[in-house]
């Protein structure tokens, strides 16, 4: 039996429906096959008002042990760094999320806004939002560098904007089967088993990426094309596995049209959504795409990609998935 | 023997009782109780973002990637009225095809909303010991308690369904941004099609049918009137005993029929597109244009609905200064609560009202029971809905909690039927996307109706960028505070009146608060305002 504790800060709940959407296991899978026990949260649990504060106050005096924070949401620190525009019974939220995550033995960031700050925290941050160990790319977040749970772990990041449900469920499961020794993470405190590929891997496009194809414009679906070109997809550049463990069991944002907008990255959203750089490839000279696949760079990718479309077999320019 | 002297007592208190569950806002209601009933109610967001000030100066596309983060619990709704905010501010041309997608996924996202806040949010508050007197309790508490509830499993679970539909035509749910100016970035093929329908039969045969209706969808929706529907009742065991039959029939005995009226003056912004008619959206030519009509009931008439004529009032909220804007005009800029309460303020939510011609600003309730009463409108289109059903059940029962959570489950038959038919009318070999001209300049007005009501984006594009860009959500209509005229918010006023059977544990208010669902997504949690220890006692003061 693993105690589990669900905070959200400054969150919009995403990576709570998208945890209700989890079907191996469910949500209630979790509970009663899984033995984690959900002391509280906000959409699942019966508890009520004093109860809730009376279940925080035996967690802080060790009455409970709390095995498993999940922080869905950012850490609101404004206005001035008070916290009060996110309060929890008269006590900014902020200072029960810091008291729980020196209490846990594991932490676990849910979602872009637990792990980097998200939208909220976009230009210009008007509630001062932050990450809870990094801030955007930036080390350090709301608990600083140095922080290590109980266990002596950072803080455990599932990003994407939201979480998929099976990346959040499958971590509880390890954790809860004392088998996190098998999750290793990547330098951005990530599971590498979910965030070592690319966005990229397993998309149905990735033919028409090898040949160079543009899709031409949007409403193309799965037919024809690569969103890289044109429709500025991150896919190549951005570690996800949404094209191996599918969204809702049965599509992903490239597969269906849309460009991966690179969720599970901590620059997300990408350029601060500047003037043209929505759904818009940035370029260099008007052709050479700005940015280019890991490892590779702008000028040897465009030979590359000059050759590849030279000796592009016809059928690259045709609808692979026809109606 | 002397007859004991008559004790005449009059109880007061004051409790704050605070929601954990929400989403753009924590909410704490402040509720006053005389001799066990509610007398005043301050709703109270205590979070504040200000996705508004992040999207000044960006993308005029922006909206359609930071919108739907406002709330993942209605984020396909936030994209929705995104799109077609950005369609009228650049005057595209639609294609049918995407209008029907952009349909379906809408509905997919309301009809996967209905059993996920049935089972999870709502019905679990009606396992509560409060009611362990009631006959029908047992059998409330095997189906839908938390977790362990048979009905409750499988209500979670199916409302993973729908959401799998949006994800073939949108890549995932939540947090799409697949509809863009000028239709849909998918184009599905056969196979979406046929899997689409497959999955959609597989939610009205597992729950919607089997569990929730016992009858066919068609069965229910020839209910028209309330005495149809106690008939409806009455007609078979299988509709006695299905969650609908159980729930109607707790209600009335657990008295949440009783309670929680609101305001009775409703607004519905409008859902879903007759292809044809919306093919070049325009402000002016949405309302005709419309499937589930827009209107506003005031309570004995219909007033056409006209965006033009709503306010947001910031008197009591944390914002600098007490105007009542437009939105085109709306300002956001946020005050330390400590400051703001120094001038009487006490929430982040802004109040919304809408100018009745001949009644003056309003506050109305805005979800599903707005949008049914707004459906018993005479004078619909043929692509039109009309459905008297609602209109008759507040004339003659008025309105309630039960009126309110039963309007949102007749809403999964009505939905379920609509998403068939639009599924058979798309073209496969028809276009999905007319690339439209990128505008530097422009206004835009985009709206739809989430799951929880009424959802609104105001867009100015200036220089190629967002000049200013306002939401109103359904959460403000609702849990909106007082305004300027010192008019309560509509939750405010549902609270009235409620009896509290025990103000250490106020169900009554989870209810309330959960009926409307404004993003309160779950319990409500009591405490008292002042030790926040201990929960105030009964000030009894004794008469002789």
């Amino acid at each position: 039996m693993v105690n589990l504790l669900w905070m959200h800060g400054g969150a919009c709940n995403g990576n709570t429906q998208s945890f209700l959407n989890a079907e191996e296991p469910t949500v209630i899978d979790l509970v009663t096959d899984f033995g984690i026990n959900i002391l509280y949260h906000h959409s699942l649990s019966m508890e009520f008002g004093e109860q809730v504060r009376r279940l925080y106050e035996q967690i802080l005096n060790d009455e409970i042990p709390l095995d498993i924070l999940v922080v869905e949401g950012t850490i609101i620190q404004g206005p001035n760094g008070t916290g009060r525009y996110d309060m929890l019974m008269d006590r900014p939220k902020k200072d029960w999320i810091w008291d729980f995550a020196h209490k846990a033995q594991y932490v676990v960031a849910i979602g872009d806004c637990a792990c980097w700050g998200g939208i909220p925290a976009t230009k210009p941050n008007p509630s001062e939002s932050i990450g809870l160990q990094y801030m955007k790319e930036e080390r350090g977040g709301f608990l600083g560098t140095q922080f290590r749970s109980k266990a002596g772990l950072p803080v455990i990041n599932i990003p994407g904007c939201p979480a998929h449900p099976d990346w959040v469920t499958q971590i509880l499961v390890a954790i809860a089967t004392g088998r996190l020794e098998d999750v290793v993470l990547d330098d951005l405190q990530r599971p590498q088993t979910f965030f070592k590929t690319f966005t990229q891997t397993g998309c149905t496009r990735v033919q028409y990426f090898e040949w160079k194809e543009p899709v031409e414009e949007f409403g193309q679906g799965t037919r024809k094309g690569c969103l890289f070109y044109e429709q500025g997809c991150r896919g190549p550049m951005t570690h996800s596995p949404c094209n191996r463990i599918l969204w809702n069991r049965q599509s992903s944002k490239t597969r269906a049209g849309m460009p991966c907008i690179g969720c599970t990255e901590p620059q997300f959203p990408f350029f601060d959504l500047a003037p043209g750089t929505v759904f818009k490839t940035q370029k260099i000279l008007g052709s050479i795409p700005k940015e280019v696949p890991q490892g590779s760079d702008p000028l040897s990718y465009s030979v590359n990609a000059a050759l590849a479309r030279a000796v592009a077999p016809k059928w690259a320019k045709e609808d692979m998935f026809v109606p | 023997m002397k007859k004991q002297e008559t004790i005449v007592k009059t109880n007061k208190m004051e409790i704050k009782v605070h929601s954990l569950g929400r989403v753009e806002g924590d909410l704490d209601v402040k509720v006053a109780i005389e001799d066990g009933v509610v007398v005043d109610a301050w709703t109270e967001a205590t979070m504040f973002r200000g996705f508004e000030m992040i999207l000044k100066g960006k993308d005029p596309q922006a909206g359609l990637i930071v919108t739907p983060r406002i709330c993942g619990i209605c984020g396909g709704s936030h994209l929705t009225k995104a799109v077609y905010a950005l369609d009228t501010a650049w005057g595209t041309e639609v294609p049918p095809n995407a209008t029907l997608i952009r349909n379906i996924a809408q509905a997919a996202e309301t009809i996967q909303s209905i059993p996920r806040w049935f089972y999870a949010l709502f019905a679990i508050g009606l396992t509560h010991r409060n009611y362990a007197s009631s006959k029908l309790y047992d059998e409330v508490v095997r189906r839908w308690a938390p977790f362990e509830g048979e009905h409750y499993e499988i209500g979670v679970v199916v409302s993973a369904k729908p959401v799998e539909i949006y994800a073939i035509f949108g890549g995932q749910w939540p947090h799409s941004s697949f509809m863009v100016p000028g239709g849909v970035v998918s184009a599905p093929t056969l196979s979406d099609i046929t899997r689409s329908i497959s999955i959609l039969e597989y939610y009205r045969e597992t729950w919607l049918e089997k569990i929730l209706l016992g009858c066919s969808v068609e069965r229910w929706l020839e209910n028209k009137t309330w005495a149809d529907v106690l008939a409806w009742l009455d007609e078979k065991p299988e509709h006695r005993d299905s969650d609908l039959g159980l729930f109607i029939r707790y209600s009335m005995e657990i008295g949440l029929d009783k309670y929680g009226a609101g305001p009775g003056r409703y607004l519905a912004a409008g859902n879903f597109f007759n292809p044809q008619q919306y093919r070049y959206p325009t402000i002016e030519g949405r309302n005709a244009a419309l499937i589930a009509r827009s209107g506003i009931f005031d309570g004995e008439k219909f007033h056409d609905f006209d965006q033009a004529r709503i306010r947001e009032d910031h008197t009591y909220s944390f914002y600098r200064g007490s105007g009542s804007y437009h939105p085109f005009e709306g300002v956001t800029d946020p005050l330390d609560p400590v400051e703001g309460q120094k001038e009487g303020k006490y929430t982040f939510a802004k109040a919304p009202r809408y100018d009745i011609p001949g009644i003056g600003e309003t506050p109305l309730e805005v979800g599903p029971l707005a949008r049914q009463v707004i459906a018993g409108r005479p004078g619909a289109q043929e692509w039109q809905d009309y459905d008297p059903l609602f209109l008759n059940i507040i004339k003659e029962i008025g309105p309630s909690a039960m009126v309110r959570v039963l309007a949102r489950l007749h809403e999964a038959a009505k939905y379920y039927l609509r998403m068939k038919e639009w599924l058979k009318q798309i073209d496969l070999n028809e276009k999905f996307y007319i690339k439209p001209k990128e505008l530097p300049e422009g206004r835009g007005f985009g709206a739809t109706e989430a799951a929880r009501g009424a959802l609104a984006d105001w867009i100015q594009i200036k220089d190629g960028k967002i000049e200013n860009y306002q939401v109103v959500t359904p959460t403000a209509w609702n849990i909106g505070p007082r305004d300027r005229h010192g008019q309560r918010g509509p939750i405010e006023t549902a609270m009235i009146g409620v009896p509290i059977k025990n103000p250490e544990d106020p169900v009554e208010l989870a209810h309330i608060a959960q009926s409307y669902d404004s993003c309160l997504v779950c319990t409500v949690h009591a405490y008292d305002a002042k030790s926040r220890k201990e929960l105030a006692k009964y000030e009894v003061i004794k008469m002789c």
